[in-house]
């Protein structure tokens, strides 16, 4: 009996229930939608930097401190053969050097990153450099990142002096030609980088077989004069600014939750305030209390599942079409975040059953909370629509 | 005289308004009997409906006490004075007090519902009834398609259909019409006949005098008068 009153009350309602319900389906859309698009874009950057730098980890010389590049020189190691031995496309020898680049006859501090050119488990668009063989010949050819090529003003086919300094102190300078001025997905790995080939960069720095570190795709156990930093201690400062990032929205979804619930408690407690003589008519019919709250909190209910259903009807569709589309955060690109273009959502399960279960829980609880304080008082006060006010 | 079908013995109400104590009723002793055709007379603010409302247990008196038949309703809780009205009581309310997303079928059906008896158990009084107040036609159509009068009907027909020992009518013709209201006293005149329902209203409509049996005056919460008469003619 209760439940086909509440059936009748909801679904003949017509309009203003489904405005309603529509209300809500929105609101459990557009947490969703926030949520995932931080995920998609924390998961992207956190993606991108170790399909191009971290790998699964690095073997690193102790205090190799990539950001103090006076101590690069002195950070430097002979592969051991455990990590050598190793497939191309599970480990990736990395030479990082100082230089200095003069383009237009200005100095321009840069890291020289020579990196072993067979080498599969990163994804690197390094394929210009593959053109050119391991002999060091007078001009030495580098690829470039757009960001890099914007700031320096270099192009493909520039060619512009470069000068290092070798395992022995002799400063050295040479002609670097640009074969190519590649898109890199991560800033971190554009901004300041020349990208060279490790035979060369070890011909140039007289460092045969040494390297900065060896990223791996997997710990391989402990090696001798190593430290292993997994990605976790790599991607540190990144993890900080996306941990720092998480709270920020989590404080903005908390202001988006709080105007959402503020929403539909004030429809659904408008619709109970225009109510009250219905709920006194109730009363006044016989109905007990504790009934009148149930058929109002089947109401909700059944509102709540219905917004359910119909953010399911509108939220998959839309979903899947940004999922094709993707944002365009371009205008990050001038920034340190390693993302593409465009960010895509990751849906966390977890994260939508709460949002869900969030407003569900309010919807139910303000169909609730004021029809039990009404029910609770004498019918005259429902019938006079005093119940609240 | 016939055992009460209502005694109020005593009964004061006193509302706060505004941080001070209103007093509605003073002391009020009344017996109704069974199959009573009567109403509460009096100014706004006389307090009629008050005391229609605390005999229908819609409100509970702030001293003395009221007996339906041998049961006291002070000494009820609030699940058994809903079970009291249900059982009852049958409102008709001023604004008709008409469940607006039901057609006026089920507005009649509804105090049956509470009751939790099957609809098909009882159609067929629910059908008598609207045949009776002359709705038929409108059967399907919701509160806000009809006009006052055709509300008052449906409210009317709510009230008796599971056949109360006691209607109470706040201003039952106070939103009708001239003819509306003639034909809404008689139709509850016989109603009263027919099913031996005792009527009580509340109002101050010179045309429910005309009908009533018995008419008790009341000013500032005081009784004032009860006079009662048999068939038509003058008040003793």
């Amino acid at each position: 009996m209760i439940l086909s009153i509440a059936w009748k009350n909801f679904y003949r309602q017509g309009i203003r229930a489904f405005l309603n319900v529509l209300v809500t389906a929105l609101t459990m859309i557009a947490l969703i939608f926030m949520l995932s698009l931080l995920n998609g874009f924390q998961v992207q950057a956190t993606r991108n930097m170790s399909s191009t730098d971290m790998a699964g980890g690095q073997y690193r010389v102790p205090d190799f401190d990539i950001l103090t590049p006076t101590e690069w020189e002195d950070r430097t190691f002979s592969v051991p053969d455990k990590l050598h031995a190793l497939p191309s496309n599970k480990k990736a020898e990395v030479l990082i050097q100082q230089g200095q680049l003069f383009p237009n006859r200005r100095l321009y501090p840069v890291q020289l990153r020579g990196m072993d050119i067979d080498q599969s488990l990163l994804e690197l668009p390094l394929s210009g450099l593959k053109a050119h063989g391991p002999q060091l010949d007078d001009v030495i050819p580098v690829v470039v990142g757009n960001r890099m090529a914007q700031k320096a003003h270099l192009e493909k086919g520039s060619t512009v002096v470069l000068k290092w300094r070798d395992r022995n102190n002799v400063v050295d300078a040479r002609n670097v030609l640009v074969v190519d001025v590649a898109d890199f997905i991560n800033p971190r790995v554009d901004e300041g980088v020349v990208w060279v080939r490790l035979d060369h960069l070890r011909k140039m720095t007289v460092r045969p077989s040494e390297v900065s570190w060896v990223a791996v795709s997997d710990f391989e156990g402990p090696v001798d004069g190593m430290e292993f930093h997994t990605v976790e201690m790599l991607m540190a400062d990144l993890l900080a600014l996306l941990k720092q990032d998480r709270r920020n929205s989590r404080i903005l979804w908390a202001i988006l939750m709080f105007l959402a619930g503020t929403s539909v408690f004030n429809t659904q407690i408008l619709n109970i305030f225009k109510r009250q003589r219905e709920i006194g008519t109730l009363m006044a019919l016989g109905m007990e209390a504790n009934k009148v709250v149930r058929v109002f909190v089947l109401e909700g209910s059944l509102a709540a599942f219905g917004a359910v259903i119909l953010a399911l009807v509108l939220g998959i569709p839309f979903f899947m079409w940004f999922q094709s589309v993707g944002l365009d955060v371009s205008h990050l690109s001038a920034s340190t975040m390693p993302v593409r273009e465009r960010v895509f959502l990751d849906i966390q399960f977890f994260e939508v059953v709460s949002s869900v279960s969030l407003v569900i829980v309010l919807m139910i609880f303000v169909a609730w909370w004021p029809v039990k304080k009404i029910s609770h008082l004498d019918p005259t006060m429902a019938l006079r629509g005093r119940g609240i006010t | 005289m016939k055992n009460p079908l209502i005694q109020l013995n005593g009964i004061t109400k006193v509302f706060r308004v505004g941080g001070e104590d209103f007093s509605a009723l003073h002391e009020i002793n009344l017996s109704i009997e069974p199959k009573s055709f009567m109403s509460f007379v009096g100014p706004s603010g006389s307090g009629k409906t008050t005391l229609l409302n605390l005999i229908g247990g819609l409100d509970t008196p702030t001293s003395g006490d009221i007996k339906f038949g041998d049961e006291s309703l002070g000494d009820m809780s609030p699940d058994q004075r809903a079970l009291y009205r249900r059982e009852n009581i049958g409102f008709v309310f001023q604004s008709y007090n008409l469940l607006p997303v039901y057609n006026i079928y089920e507005n009649i059906l509804f105090p049956f519902l509470l009751a939790n008896l099957k609809e098909s158990a009882v159609r067929d009084r629910v059908m008598s009834i609207i045949e009776q107040v002359g709705l038929m036609p409108q059967i399907n159509k919701r509160p806000s398609e009809l006009s006052g009068g055709q509300c008052q009907r449906v409210a009317i027909a709510r009230a008796l259909v599971k056949e109360p020992r006691l209607v109470l009518a706040d201003e039952p013709t106070a939103n009708l019409d001239k003819e509306n209201s003639y034909q809404i006293l008689e139709l509850m005149l016989d109603l009263n006949k027919k099913f031996g329902a005792a009527f009580i209203f509340s109002t101050h409509d010179e045309k429910v005098t005309k009908f009533v049996r018995r008419e008790v005056g009341l000013e500032d919460g005081y009784v004032k008068w009860d006079k009662r008469r048999n068939g038509v003619g003058d008040f003793e």
